[in-house]
């Protein structure tokens, strides 16, 4: 025979139905959107491994001051490799974004084209589908470049630029000031040379060779690239942050977003079972009297677990059909509008289906299994006793002589502790999230604030040869660029000009200022001894740390000239680069390697808010969602188990409105008090977080709050609790008074 | 007998507040009887009826049901004990709210492997005009018939009642003692009522009188009348 209490099911899902409602929305909305993720990241990421085979993507590419005779690319080959040039022209637009542009590619790095076609006359260009977006250009339009006019044909996804990085150094890809493009053969030609690159790529004819066998091999060509003299770099596909960058940060997103949802799963799971509690002792009688007629506790545990399971299950099912179609377009959308993707097709994913569907409803489970299995443990005559006390002797808990409804509504915090803390871990949650929403867009704004601030000048000149300039403004100084051992991330060196006008540096004979922020991500201090490596030449160099620089842009080193020059063996006057607040109009552009302007240091910046703006906004909603949620759950819990109580106050003369100052005044207090002490854990945990985002990164942003945002979420939670009050009031006016009269025994 | 209670004790509490409930008990009561066990409040007689049903367990003594003794059962062992052999009727009904009449009635039947026929029950219990209500919608006595309904459906060899009237007014009192003496005639189960109504002894085959933890009286009713002759 089927089990009977199995018909009660459905009622009760009826009978409660805000609470399931509620519940089961926010699992579908959840799941669905995580799923999505999943899936959408899933399908991209296989999208992206397959692209290597696909589209060819090198191995690795190397750039030459000159162009490599036939000599030299025989000699590459003999290492079995292929080579293949790819010379790229940078050419600056006049709204100073830059075109790097390239050639058709036929034999490697294919590109993806997404929209329209390839370009095939002198006035024809193709443009990355990101940067296109990012800049309002639709196939057709017309686009300036090196003073000729172009018509966009269509948009492309190259192989070796899902990540539109500039340069393999800079701290983050900006597709909004930087694209690559494709014109014809001829075209090409005709384009102006400044900007021209000798780059190859190059391809092992051994596609099996591992990692460290592709690396001992790039080693081998390194060697002889140096031998040749005209190395100007080289650059190991797995160093290649255009190719790697968008894999790398796909599976940590993944990581983020499954923790995320376990963590969502952990707290509504003790919701579930907090509120599943509080039905038991509601029927604390009936149970003792199944248990007095033979109904084991598995029994009554299976039945009292059935329903959260069920919810979660047909919530992960629709949320996984939603994830699928729906959601899965919102996350493409998302890694689309960060990355230079190709296209994609949806793909089964296993791991996506485990991690939405079985592991939230194992959690669920689990944990109503742990809370639910204790109180069933009693026996058949504490439920029919309504003792569900496990002390036997259950301690009063002793108050000071505060007024009656202090005191009365101390008790009512003291009686639903385990609902209240259940509260605060929700709380402390949805403000994390609404805190990551709120503070991103600000902090974001503070760092273009303090790499503004505490910019060098205008114009930042890196220079191919030394050349005199005519503007008064312009001050010599050295640069150069080393790496942390071990392929660590890029460190800029700065010679500085002795009283510069430009880097005012403490007078120190012995040792370096580095930038702020390199102190602060590896925690570095005065005194310290730094180590950096020279990967074109395998020489190492060691610093002595004397302070820090105030300089945000990246990590920097800063140091008097003669010292760099001492220490790169150059000349006592040796100088690549300028210092300008002016543009320099008298060099010619043959002579400059590259321009660092202000939208080039605050590019991390502008492309976090590209690529994630318009989810904060998003993250905020989804935090004022959870906040409500829960705060009407285990509010609406307390009301309810104190129903009795409320109507027989009522008996007693209280009115509507004393009754909810006693009782939803004390959920108040409760969530205005886990507001207010989660605000420091919540910064504590988000520093944290950022930190560890941080270091996936190279360069570093300091953390910081805008003040506005702690009183904003007191109020957007004093916000959400109005709402959730004015509903619980109304439920408290509307217990009977009549209740009471009923249930006495 | 068929039901062999022997030196039954307990106590509750410790050290100084220890109160001694049962000093003794030793009693039997026969296969297809009503036994009504009667005394004051505080006398013990709920207790002495938990231990039967082994929800309590009696710091020393034996009970022996048709051979098996329920001190020597484990916690799963006492659970399938009470699922074969007992069926418990309280002065609180506590039926579930939101199962109809049926729907309660079939949460008894499901604990056995031949459940009485639950359309003949519902027209003895005379709920079969009701068995479509949720228990909020019947009268005090129909809850408690519903409740009898839901203990006796899997033809328990013992029905326990513990102050099956005592939420009740007189004339629903004697519908529900008669329904009792009724499954009795019919399905021939071991009754054990528990009451402080010195009336309700009259209907009984055998009333045991406890006082203090103590029985003070264990007599077989010669004069027995049935239910509908009682008067209080």
């Amino acid at each position: 025979m089927k089990n009977p209490l199995m018909k009660r099911l459905p009622r009760e899902l009826w009978q409660d139905k805000g609470k399931y409602i509620a519940l089961f929305l926010f699992l579908v909305v959840t799941i669905g959107f995580i799923s999505g993720f999943l899936v959408a990241g899933g399908s991209m990421k296989t999208a992206y491994d397959n692209s290597f085979e696909k589209y060819n993507i090198e191995d690795g590419h190397f750039t030459l001051a000159a162009k490599a005779d036939n000599t030299l690319i025989e000699q590459l080959e003999q290492e079995s490799i292929n080579v293949y040039p790819l010379f790229f022209k940078d050419i600056t637009l006049d709204n100073d974004n830059v075109f790097r542009v390239y050639q058709n590619r036929t034999e490697v790095n294919l590109p993806c084209l997404m929209k329209g076609e390839m370009p095939k006359n002198d006035n024809e260009i193709a443009i990355d589908r990101l940067y296109a977006s990012n800049n309002d250009i639709a196939v057709g339009d017309i686009v300036l470049m090196d003073k000729k006019e172009f018509t966009v044909t269509g948009f492309v996804a190259l192989s070796d630029y899902s990540a539109l990085f500039k340069n393999n150094t800079d701290m983050m890809f900006d597709a909004t000031h930087f694209s690559i493009a494709i014109v014809s053969d001829s075209a090409f030609e005709t384009l102006s040379d400044s900007g021209l690159t000798f780059c190859y790529a190059l391809k092992n004819n051994d596609a099996s060779l591992t990692q460290k066998q592709a690396a001992d091999k790039a080693d081998d060509i390194k060697d002889i690239l140096v031998q040749n003299g005209t190395l100007t770099g080289l650059v190991k596909q797995a160093d290649n942050q255009a190719i790697t960058f968008t894999g790398d940060d796909m599976g940590s997103d993944k990581a983020m977003m499954t923790v995320l949802l376990y963590v969502l799963m952990a707290v509504l799971a003790f919701v579930f079972a907090i509120t599943t509690k509080s039905t038991i002792e509601q029927e604390s009688a009936t149970i003792g009297t199944l248990r007095a007629s033979g109904y084991t506790k598995g029994e009554l545990l299976r039945h009292y677990i059935m329903l959260p399971i069920l919810v979660t299950l047909t919530a992960a099912v629709i949320g996984n059909i939603l994830g699928y179609t729906v959601m899965k377009n919102v996350s493409a959308s998302l890694y689309y509008g960060s990355y230079s993707l190709p296209t994609y097709e949806t793909i089964w994913n296993t791991e996506a289906f485990w991690k939405t569907t079985a592991v939230p409803c194992i959690i669920i489970a689990l944990v109503n299994v742990l809370v639910l299995a204790r109180t069933l443990s009693l026996s058949p005559l504490a439920f029919l006793r309504r003792d569900l006390q496990h002390k036997k002797k259950k301690r009063v808990v002793n108050l000071p002589n505060w007024k009656f409804k202090t005191r009365f509504r101390m008790r009512i915090i003291l009686q639903n502790r385990a609902a209240y803390l259940a509260l605060f871990v929700g709380i402390f949650l949805a403000s994390l999230i609404l805190m990551f929403g709120l503070a991103m867009n600000p902090l974001l704004s503070n760092f273009k604030t303090e790499v503004i601030a505490s910019q060098i000048s205008n114009y930042q000149y890196i220079l191919k040869a030394q050349v005199p300039t005519s503007i008064s403004s312009a001050e010599k100084y050295c640069a150069a660029s080393l790496n942390l051992p071990n392929g660590g991330e890029e460190i800029s060196l700065f010679g500085i000009a002795e009283n510069s006008d430009y880097v005012k540096l403490p007078e120190s004979k012995n040792g370096v200022y580095l930038s702020s922020g390199y102190i602060e991500k590896y925690h570095i201090k005065s005194g310290d001894i730094i180590t950096l490596c020279d990967e074109n030449n395998e020489k190492q160099y060691s610093f002595s740390v004397a302070g820090s620089y105030d300089y945000a842009a990246t990590l920097a080193i800063f140091m008097p000239q003669s010292t760099f020059n001492e220490t790169f063996g150059y000349e006592q006057d040796y100088y690549n680069g300028y210092f300008s607040n002016e543009k320099l109009t008298d060099v010619d552009d043959n002579y400059i390697a590259t321009t660092i302007t202000q939208t080039d240091l605050v590019a991390i910046a502008n492309q976090l808010d590209d690529s994630l703006g318009s989810m904060f906004s998003m993250v905020c909603g989804f935090a004022a969602i959870v906040y409500a949620l829960l705060m009407y759950l285990l509010s609406k819990l307390v009301v309810e188990k104190n129903a009795q109580h409320i109507s027989m106050i009522k008996i007693l003369g209280y009115t509507d409105r004393e009754a909810n100052s006693l009782y939803n005044i004390s959920t108040a207090i409760a969530v205005f008090a886990s507001l207010l002490l989660t605000l420091p854990i919540d910064l504590l945990a988000m520093r944290g977080l950022f930190e560890v985002f941080m270091r996936e990164l190279n360069g570093w942003m300091s953390f910081w709050i805008a003040p506005w945002i702690y009183p904003a979420m007191i109020g957007i939670g004093i916000l959400c609790y109005l709402v959730v009050h004015l509903i619980l009031s109304r439920k408290v006016s509307k217990i009977p008074m009549s209740q009471a009269l009923k249930n006495m025994e | 007998m068929y039901l062999e209670l022997n030196d039954i004790k307990k106590s509750f509490g410790d050290g100084e507040s220890r109160t001694a409930v049962l000093r003794g008990i030793t009693c039997g009561i026969d296969k297809g009887s009503i036994c009504v066990l009667l005394g004051p409040s505080g006398s013990g007689k709920s207790t002495l009826l938990n231990i039967i049903g082994g929800i309590e367990t009696a710091d020393s003594g034996s009970i022996g049901i048709d051979g098996n003794h329920v001190e020597k059962m484990n916690e799963k062992q006492l659970s399938l004990y009470r699922r074969k052999h007992l069926g418990y009727v309280f002065q609180s009904y506590n039926l579930i709210p939101n199962l109809t009449v049926k729907e309660n009635i079939e949460v008894g039947a499901y604990l056995s492997d031949k459940p009485l026929q639950l359309d003949e029950l519902l027209k003895t219990l005379g709920l079969w005009e009701h068995q479509g209500k949720i228990p909020s919608q019947l009268s005090g006595g129909q809850q408690q018939r519903c409740a009898i309904g839901r203990a006796i459906i899997k033809n328990p060899d013992i029905l326990l009642c513990d102050e099956p009237t005592g939420a009740l007014d007189y004339k629903t009192s004697k519908e529900i003692l008669q329904l009792i003496e009724r499954v009795n005639h019919q399905f021939g189960n071991t009754v054990i009522i528990v009451t402080h109504n010195d009336a309700i002894k009259l209907m009984a085959d055998r009333t045991i009188k406890l006082r203090d933890g103590m029985i003070r009286h264990n007599d077989e009713n010669t004069a027995k009348i049935s239910a509908a002759e009682l008067e209080w």
